[in-house]
């Protein structure tokens, strides 16, 4: 059974995709070493761009506006130019109404295309280029800690972790922002409230880093200038305590926050990578099928979010209190009980 | 079709969105049947991107079930080499994201209309839909940007019947030539044409050094005709082309079959049009619905042709996006406990967010079960427009607000059929489908239907005999009243004779689902008489004799009228009667 996995690391290869949302140039080349900030890749915007009726603005027959053009095809044009005018007691102009290049010519017509928007893309971790995907983008590999999260707001930033809160059952409160929170990572453990958020972004923290963002926050979140990524989803579970001692472990440190979940069959998780000044990291093998020993998170139910090991694999299935029967696994959370759960609502650890 | 001599065994990879099944038909004695079946989680995303994966850990499962050799250097034997391997391998697959389509047309309600339902048919979502919306002068320049800003694989571009409009048909076209233009070479949408026939070699002209342009019959060639088999086959097979053969995997995929691969609906399609086929009623439709994780598809068969929907949201995805465009309301009134909107959205998203669990609570369940209602009523209200029952006596309730009569209706996709209990899932259709009249109700409780339906393309006798070997479950026999009068009130009186038993004299009451019962493979006879009020499609009060067969929930009346009356938000009275409703299936 391939079983679904999540990785919450504190030392490990991360290869992460810089990809451009449309065919660009690559600004880097493989084996070159970056910085969170440096540009990887860029892309032009489609340019806006207008059909311009020179006929009717002239008021002249199709046929004859071709002659009374004041610019041809591949030309430059400002705002406000002439595009084409007709003499005589009725004189008229036509002006262009973006600045741009005239890319079409025909039936009393310009297509104007106006100037390209630059997007760039920056590394946003420290790491070396290890794939050049031709027009697409980069691949950066880096060496540090990697925890993969369940929901996020699209956003990314990069900046140092500040843990706010004692233990993953408690919320970031608007009592943990202030002036210091400047430029830092939020690291809390259970929710966010709005009031947070707002004062979160008003004292220009980078990020926040949560356990579970509540239902009714989700548009708000969306709207923060700053990535919000949530361990265990929308709802209120804490975070898990496999995930929440790693943060802490790591308090203080730089760290990327990425939100972006993709759209909907593109689908991302969202991650924290904090990079260590080491040379190696363990490598990952998300392909094996859960065994004894593995470490693991419940998905659904009253244990939802908690984390433990797999204490056996159970020959007969787990009796559900819904009179459903799965495969499933013994596990031993990390109080010390041991519950059973089926597969499909477990995930490995890595 | 591709002819496969001598074929004793087949093995059927269904790769879905979140699972792979992997099932094994033989030949036994003289029929085939299903004699292994595995599942695995589908393995086209990350960390594995590549669906030949999950194949091969399905096969080495199988493998450990028949105690016979599947898979061997990289991969499945076929041919057959003495025990080892299977004859044919064939693949249904939906584990891919939909075509993007804009839609291109005059008149809102006529050619674009038309052009819906034809997207309808196949794996597709409509980003934009481009007409004048009555203007005087076309916004070419609103058309164009459009198109190239949400850069679609596909424009289908209708409107004019034949001989019809020009003009504005061809400023659209134009308009879709000017977009392409601006896109790079291999982002540009391909073109299916299916308006005016008097423009074709126009628009070929004008689109064909620009962009892939596919031309076929008009979707509405006459004021009152509408025709979208065409156009519904070419976007099938831009699907095919765009998605299925460059998901990851499918190169590999495809080195182990020599057989086409079939969308999941248009595989599911055949086993309901060889049901109508063998049902042989004019009288009323066979239905098929497939609730899965990222669609609920529609197939239908009556009077011989057949029709399919795939309606792009389903049990584990889309699921946010369907309550942006309804109500959390919808879904709240079909739960029978008290739940707070915020709690009911969390769960929404959660399960977007790890589509492959399961629920582990009578909550998440009823969660569950009210997602299916929806997604049945919401794919409903888009396929039966579709359909084309006006020739024949299917409706005889004298009302369009309830369904035509659909015998049997067949029951499929992960979403329903892994509901714990079959009553469950019977309660779920009742309440989705609202069949009328009677109509036995089928589980594919393997969820094997697309798979018999892919062997149909290849031998189908072997899928008719797999059929009829048991693949589909009966759930039971519904008998749903239309009508109304005060609850508790007699609405249907029933004698049961049960083979070699004493007649059984019973009565159902306005309001309430009775259940008596009739396992599988038991056959009853009814006398049916309702009360004057009630029709089951023999006429107000006219009642009659008929026999039928029993399931895994038995002998189902449903008396709780037609439509069903369903609040807009869900009282306390509300909740205890779907609390009675279920507990009276055994869910």
């Amino acid at each position: 059974m391939a079983t679904p996995s999540c990785v919450m690391n504190p030392l490990t290869t991360v290869r992460i995709p810089r990809l451009l949302t449309r065919p660009g140039d690559l600004m880097v080349r493989a084996g070159e070493s970056v910085e969170p900030s440096q540009i990887v890749a860029q892309s032009f915007e489609p340019a806006d761009f207008r059909i311009v009726d020179v006929a009717r603005e002239l008021e002249v027959p199709v046929k004859n506006a071709n002659a009374l053009l004041k610019v041809q095809r591949g030309q430059a044009i400002a705002e406000g130019d002439i595009l084409a005018a007709r003499g005589g007691l009725s004189r008229r102009v036509c002006r262009a109404p973006i600045s741009g290049t005239v890319v079409g010519v025909g039936r009393g017509r310009l297509l104007l295309e106006g100037d390209p928007e630059v997007v760039r893309l920056a590394a946003l971790v420290p790491g070396y280029v290890v794939e050049a995907r031709g027009d697409e983008g980069v691949v950066i590999e880096t060496i540090g800690g990697l925890i993969e999260a369940l929901w996020g707001n699209g956003k990314e930033a990069y900046g140092v972790l500040r843990m706010v809160v004692r233990d993953a059952q408690h919320p970031i409160r608007v009592t943990h922002i202030n002036a210091s929170s400047q430029g830092t990572i939020l690291v809390g453990g259970a929710t966010v409230d709005e009031e947070s958020i707002a004062q979160a972004a008003s004292v220009q923290v980078r990020g926040m880093i949560i356990g579970s963002l509540p239902a009714s926050l989700i548009l708000r979140a969306q709207e923060a200038p700053f990535p919000i990524v949530a361990t265990e989803g929308i709802g209120t579970t804490p975070m898990t305590q496999t995930a929440f001692a790693l943060l802490r472990s790591l308090d203080g440190r730089d760290a990327a926050v990425s939100g972006d979940i993709g759209a909907r069959w593109r689908e991302k998780r969202p991650y924290i990578v904090v990079p260590m000044p080491t040379q190696a990291g363990r490598s990952i093998d998300a392909s094996g099928r859960p065994a004894v020993g593995d470490r693991v998170r419940v998905l659904r139910g009253d244990h939802r979010g908690q984390s433990g090991t797999i204490a056996h694999l159970l020959e007969g299935l787990v009796h559900l209190e819904t009179g459903a029967r799965m495969p499933g696994a013994a596990v031993t959370l990390a109080e010390g009980v041991t519950i059973q759960v089926p597969y499909a609502n477990l995930e490995r650890l890595l | 079709m591709t002819e496969v001599p001598s074929i004793e065994s087949v093995l059927v990879a269904d790769c879905g969105t979140v699972s792979t099944k992997l099932m094994l038909i033989e030949r036994v004695a003289d029929s085939y049947r299903f004699v292994a079946q595995t599942e695995t989680r589908t393995t086209g995303g990350a960390p594995w991107n590549d669906l030949s994966v999950g194949v091969a850990q399905a096969a080495q499962e199988l493998e450990g079930i028949t105690g016979r050799q599947l898979y061997a250097s990289g991969r499945i034997i076929t041919p057959r080499q003495d025990m080892d391997g299977v004859d044919a391998f064939v693949i249904t697959l939906n584990a891919v994201s939909p075509l993007r389509v804009v839609l291109a047309g005059l008149v809102e309600e006529m050619s674009l209309e038309s052009a819906r339902r034809a997207v309808a048919g196949t794996y597709a979502t409509i980003e934009a839909a481009l007409s004048r919306h009555g203007a005087l002068r076309s916004p070419q320049e609103t058309w164009a940007r459009t198109i190239r800003d949400s850069a679609p694989d596909v424009v289908l571009l209708v409107g004019g019947v034949d001989g019809g409009a020009r003009r504005p048909v061809i400023e659209l076209a134009e308009a879709i030539a000017l977009a392409a233009s601006m896109l790079e070479k291999d982002h540009r949408p391909s073109v299916v044409y299916a308006g005016n026939a008097a423009l074709r070699s126009q628009i070929a002209k004008l689109l064909g050094d620009i962009t892939r342009v596919v031309i076929v019959d008009n979707v509405h060639p006459g004021a009152e005709t509408e025709h979208l088999g065409p156009a519904q086959s070419a976007l099938e097979q831009v699907y095919v082309e765009n998605r299925l053969r460059v998901a990851p995997g499918v190169e590999a995929l495809s080195a182990w079959s020599r057989l086409p691969f079939v969308p999941v609906a248009n595989a599911f399609s055949r086993v309901v049009d060889f049901l109508w086929h063998r049902e042989g009623n004019m009288d009323r439709g066979v239905l098929g619905v497939d609730v899965g994780a990222a669609t609920t598809t529609m197939a239908a068969a009556f009077g011989g042709r057949s029709y399919i929907n795939v309606y792009n949201h389903g049990t584990a995805s889309g699921l946010v996006d369907w309550v942006q465009a309804h109500s959390l309301d919808d879904l709240l009134r079909w739960i029978p406990e008290p739940l707070d909107a915020d709690s009911l959205l969390a769960m929404l998203h959660n399960t977007e967010l790890l589509p492959s669990t399961v629920p582990q609570s009578p909550l998440e369940v009823s969660v569950a079960l009210a997602v299916v209602r929806e997604m049945l009523r919401s794919a409903l209200d888009i396929a039966r427009p579709s359909w084309d029952i006006t020739g024949a006596n299917f409706a005889p309730f004298g009302s369009r607000e309830v369904m035509p009569r659909l015998d049997p209706i067949v029951i499929s996709g992960g979403g329903i059929v892994h509901t714990p209990r079959p009553g469950q899932a019977l309660l779920a259709v009742l309440d989705g489908v609202q069949p009328v009249g009677i109509s036995t109700l089928l589980l594919d409780v393997n969820r094997a239907a697309p798979a018999i339906g892919a062997v149909a393309g290849i031998r189908p006798l072997i899928a008719a005999s797999a059929l009829e070997a048991g693949a589909l479950v009966s759930l039971g026999t519904v008998i749903s009243l239309v009508g109304q009068t005060k609850p508790g009130e007699t609405a249907l009186r029933l004698r049961i004779r049960y083979d070699g038993g004493r007649p059984l004299d019973v009565e159902a009451h306005y309001g309430e689902l009775e259940i008596w019962p009739l396992p599988v493979g038991q056959r009853a006879t009814l006398e049916i008489r309702p009360h004057r009020h009630f029709d089951i499609g023999m006429g107000p009060g006219q009642g009659g004799k008929v026999e039928v067969l029993g399931g895994l929930v038995g002998l189902i009346v449903d008396a709780r009228g037609r439509p069903l009356a369903l609040p807009r938000k869900a009282d306390q009275g509300w909740m205890r009667a779907l609390k009675r409703w279920t507990l009276d299936v055994g869910g």
